[in-house]
């Protein structure tokens, strides 16, 4: 019963060769039983490809577009850039810089001497700047920045077990 | 005016920035995928955010699709899934489609009938009412059989598997809802008596 079932869906699908076609044809046309259990099949196919969809709600649309847009915004910058842009700059400094050492290759007088004369470097005097309160200043403003990194350590921590 | 555009136009435009492009798509294709969805979710509130997913999972992916299958073979890959990763998260059992012993009958589900309401109710209402009592696999082979315009093949490559597993499975559901279909029927004959 089940062979006769597969082979009479293949026929309703159109999914058998014309020889098997031909041979359904003359089955139904003789055979009562196969007929009918053709004719079952068939009502039930139509049934089925007359069911109707579901329809979503009316803001279904304008909610993946939102959902959508708020995705978009919230991407990061580096995201947000093209590549080209990047690309670009990266050319631009890359072909300042070759040029420039082009031209300082190019310029090099290439017969001077072999001994280096350095210039003398006045260095300025940095003892001022290390005063007891600059010392003081720098030493505050240090435990504040750690005490900041230190806030923003314990809220992730708490951010993350909690979610 | 968009509207009349294809699929692969829309897409070209969407690709582009045009994002009401995109919402024309989702306009042509919600129901299907609401529907489909709702195979797998049985509730409607789960069905829509599972439908919300999948366009959003599509538009985000949208650049990686290479044009080689029609767009709706490839939104209903993304579909069947996305509602397969949603139903193993609420662990709702979802059985094979070969697992025959763990099939879910649901049985009586015509409570609240009275004699008025069966006469008014159509032959479409029963194949409805078999399908949701179906197993998520069976009705999906069968939605995306009948009413997503699919081929054998094109089923195929949303499930992942052979397009000769899909004619069987494809042959089995079909009786599977027969089968339902006749045992509903004589249920309501039975009431009626």
């Amino acid at each position: 019963m089940n062979n006769i079932e597969e082979k009479l869906w293949e026929y309703i699908d159109g999914a058998c060769s014309a020889k098997e076609r031909e041979a359904i044809d003359l089955l139904i046309a003789q055979d009562e039983t196969y007929r009918q259990k053709y004719l079952d099949l068939l009502a039930l196919n139509r049934e089925i490809a007359a069911m109707e969809m579901d329809e979503p709600s009316m803001a279904f649309t304008y909610n993946v577009m939102e959902t959508i847009r708020a995705d978009y915004a919230k991407k990061p910058l580096k995201a947000a850039i093209d590549n080209r842009i990047i690309k670009a700059i990266a050319g631009f400094f890359v072909f300042t810089i070759a040029a420039l050492l082009i031209f300082v290759l190019v310029n090099i007088n290439w017969s001077a001497g072999h001994t280096v004369v350095m210039p003398a470097l006045k260095l300025p005097a940095l003892k001022v700047f290390l005063s007891g309160s600059v010392v003081k200043g720098f030493l505050f403003f240090d435990v504040v920045l750690l005490l900041f990194l230190f806030d923003g350590f314990l809220r992730k921590r708490r951010f993350v077990k909690h979610s | 005016m968009q509207s009349k555009l294809s699929d692969i136009e829309l897409i070209v435009q969407t690709l582009s920035g045009d994002q009401s492009a995109y919402a024309c798509l989702v306009k042509r294709h919600q129901r299907f995928v609401f529907t489909l969805a709702l195979r797998f979710a049985k509730n409607r509130e789960d069905a829509e955010e599972i439908a919300q997913d999948c366009f959003i999972k599509a538009y985000r992916s949208l650049a990686s699709f290479k044009q080689e299958s029609k767009f709706s073979t490839w939104l209903y890959t993304i579909v069947y899934t996305t509602a397969m990763t949603a139903m193993r998260k609420k662990r709702v059992d979802t059985p094979s489609i070969d697992d025959e012993e763990t099939h879910i009958q649901i049985e009586n589900t015509s409570s609240g009938y009275d004699v008025n309401n069966a006469e008014n109710k159509s032959r479409s209402f029963y194949v409805d009412q078999a399908i949701s009592q179906l197993t998520p696999d069976d009705a999906t082979i069968i939605t995306l059989f009948y009413k997503g315009e699919q081929s054998l093949e094109e089923i195929a490559q949303t499930l992942g598997i052979e397009a000769n597993s899909v004619k069987v499975k494809l042959f089995r559901a079909r009786q599977r809802l027969k089968e339902k279909l006749e045992r509903n029927l004589k249920h309501e004959v039975k009431e009626l008596i």
